[in-house]
C-alpha cells in the first residue's frame, strides 16, 4: 500500500511528465511548487530526471556500422528483386469484356482479357511465381480511361510507357517491339513481321510468340494477320474481338468460307520500303516480286503513318470506293 | 511505384528503422530480417500513401506490426530477453568513475527496458529513443495517444524502480 498522500498521488503523472519536459506550463508550475516542499516527491522527480539522462545516452548510442551496412546490402538486393517482380495491377469493365492492367516502375506490363472471371484468380499471372501481383490505386485509372476512349474511337494512340519484361525471350521482345509499330488502321501479315525482325524464314515462331502478347491492343497484334488475310486467331480463339478491334480502325473484313478475313480489295497497299501507298491495282507493282504487304484501311490512316499517295495510281485522285 | 523515390525513403530511414528494430529485438540477425521486411512491405504499399503521409512514423509503424508478429513466439521473446541482457553484461567496462556509473546505469536501463511488456517497450523505445509523438505511437500499436502515452509512463515508473537499491540514482549516492 502506498504511504504517499493525495496530493502526492495526484501529481504523480504531472511529475513524471514534467521530469520527462512533458508537462504542459501549468502541471509544471504545481510540479515545481510541490517538489519544493515534498522531499519524498523531490527526489522521486531527481529519480526520473536521471533516468530520463540514461535514456538519452542510450540514444546516441552507436549501432556497430557493419551490421547496419550488411542490412542495408541485404535489403538493396531484396529491393532489386522485388522491383523486378511486382506489378501493381487493377481490373476494369470494358466493352470487350473485364481486362486487367497491370504495371511495373517501368510501365505498362500486362493488359489481359479475363475469359473465366472478374478477379484476379482469373488472371494467368495469379499462379506465376516470377511475378508480385499488388492491387492498385487510381494510378491505373488514367489508363483504364484512355483505353476506354481508344475502344470507343475517340483515341488513336495510346502513347503508354511500355515495360516488355513478361517477354518470354529477347526474340519474344523483338517481335513485340516490331508489332507496336504497326499503324493504326493497317495490317501485315506475319511474314511482314518475320521481314522485319530480319528473320524472314520465321513466320511460324512469330505467330507463335504472338499467341502471347502480354500486351493486346497497345501492342497491336490484331492487326498481324495470315498472308491469305485471315485474322486467324486471337487471345486463344477469340476472332471476334480481332475483328472488333480492326473495324474501329475502319478495316473491312468478311467471312468467306466459313473464314473471317479482310477485304483486301478495298484497302490501300504499301510496298516492303516504299514510302508512298498505293490502290490494290496499281500499275507499278507489276515489276515487283512479292513481298509482305502493309495494307491500310484509309488514306487518312496511311498519312497519318507518313506516307505520301503513290505518283503513278494516285490514290489521292481515285480513292477507293467500298 | 516510383523506385528512385523510394530509394530516397530508404537512404532517409533505414538506419533508424534498423536501429530501432535492433533495440526492440536484440539480435542483430533478426533485426536485419525485420527491417529488410519493413521496407519490402513498404515499398509494396508506397504507391497507395497519400501524399501528406508521414513516411516516417508510417515505416515505424510496419516494423512495430513486424515485431509484435515476431515476439508472437515465446522462445523468441525469450531469446531476445538473453540477448539484451547479454549485451547489457558485455557493456560494463572499466573507465573513470562518471562514465562506469553512466555506463552501468544505461546497462541496467537496457535489462529493464527488455524485460518490460511488448507494448511498454515499443512504446517506450519509439518515444524515448526516437522521438516520435504519442499519436503515431497509438497508430503503430492500435491503441490511442493517451494509452500509447501510459504505456511509455508505465515503462518509466518500472525503469525508476528497477534502478532504486543499485546506488544510481542521486538520492542514492547522496546518502
Amino acid at each position: 500500500m502506498s504511504d504517499k498522500s493525495a496530493v502526492c498521488l495526484q501529481i504523480e503523472d504531472d511529475l513524471l511528465a514534467a521530469a520527462m519536459g512533458e508537462a504542459g506550463a501549468g502541471a509544471a508550475r504545481r510540479v515545481e511548487q510541490h517538489v519544493a516542499a515534498c522531499a519524498p516527491c523531490r527526489r522521486e522527480f531527481q529519480g526520473y530526471r536521471a533516468v530520463d539522462s540514461a535514456v538519452t545516452a542510450l540514444r546516441e548510442e552507436p549501432v556497430p556500422s557493419g551490421h547496419l551496412a550488411q542490412a542495408r546490402q541485404h535489403l538493396e538486393t531484396r529491393l532489386l528483386d522485388l522491383r523486378q517482380r511486382l506489378l501493381t495491377y487493377r481490373i476494369f469493365p470494358s466493352p470487350l469484356g473485364h481486362i486487367l492492367i497491370a504495371r511495373s516502375e517501368l510501365g505498362i506490363s500486362l493488359v489481359e482479357y479475363l475469359e473465366r472471371g472478374t478477379s484476379l484468380r482469373a488472371s494467368r499471372l495469379s499462379h506465376d511465381p516470377g511475378v508480385e501481383l499488388i492491387e492498385g490505386g487510381g494510378e491505373l485509372e488514367a489508363i483504364h480511361r484512355e483505353l476506354l476512349e481508344y475502344l470507343d474511337g475517340r483515341r488513336k494512340r495510346l502513347e503508354w510507357p511500355l515495360d516488355l519484361r513478361l517477354a518470354r525471350s529477347d526474340f519474344h521482345r523483338t517481335v513485340l517491339q516490331a508489332t507496336a509499330a504497326v499503324p493504326y488502321g493497317a495490317v501485315v501479315p506475319y511474314a511482314g513481321i518475320a521481314q522485319e525482325v530480319g528473320k524472314p524464314a520465321a513466320t511460324r515462331a512469330v505467330a507463335q510468340a504472338l499467341r502471347w502478347n502480354p500486351l493486346p491492343i497497345v501492342i497491336p497484334c490484331h492487326r498481324v494477320i495470315g498472308t491469305s488475310g485471315a485474322l486467324t486467331g486471337y487471345a486463344g480463339r477469340r476472332v471476334g474481338l480481332k475483328q472488333k478491334l480492326l473495324s474501329l480502325e475502319g478495316v473491312p473484313t468478311a467471312k468467306r468460307a466459313g473464314v473471317l478475313g479482310i477485304t483486301p480489295q478495298a484497302m490501300y497497299i504499301l510496298y516492303p520500303g516504299d514510302q508512298e501507298y498505293c490502290i490494290p491495282t496499281c500499275p507499278s507493282f507489276s515489276g515487283h516480286r512479292p513481298a509482305p504487304l502493309t495494307r491500310f484501311s484509309s488514306r487518312e490512316n496511311a498519312e497519318a503513318a507518313g506516307f505520301a499517295p503513290c505518283t503513278t495510281c494516285r490514290p489521292d485522285l481515285h480513292p477507293i470506293s467500298r | 511505384m516510383g523506385g528512385e523515390v523510394f530509394e530516397a525513403v530508404v537512404s532517409a530511414h533505414h538506419g533508424e528503422i534498423y536501429r530501432y528494430l535492433k533495440r526492440v529485438v536484440g539480435r542483430a540477425g533478426d533485426a536485419d530480417d525485420l527491417s529488410q521486411e519493413t521496407f519490402l512491405r513498404g515499398y509494396r504499399a508506397y504507391g497507395s500513401l497519400p501524399r501528406e503521409a508521414n513516411v516516417r512514423a508510417w515505416l515505424f509503424s510496419i516494423a512495430t506490426n513486424l515485431a509484435k508478429n515476431h515476439f508472437r513466439s515465446e522462445a523468441r521473446r525469450r531469446q531476445a530477453y538473453e540477448e539484451v541482457r547479454a549485451s547489457a553484461r558485455g557493456a560494463v567496462l572499466p573507465a573513470p568513475e562518471a562514465e562506469l556509473v553512466s555506463r552501468e546505469t544505461g546497462a541496467l536501463v537496457e535489462g529493464i527496458v527488455g524485460r518490460l511488456p511488448l507494448k511498454q517497450r515499443l512504446a517506450f523505445t519509439q518515444r524515448k529513443i526516437h522521438g516520435l509523438d504519442y499519436e503515431a505511437i497509438g497508430r503503430s500499436l492500435g491503441c490511442s495517444a493517451d494509452s500509447a502515452r501510459a504505456h511509455v509512463f508505465q515503462a518509466l515508473r518500472k525503469i525508476r524502480q528497477g534502478l532504486d537499491g543499485h546506488g544510481l540514482l542521486p538520492e542514492e549516492r547522496e546518502r
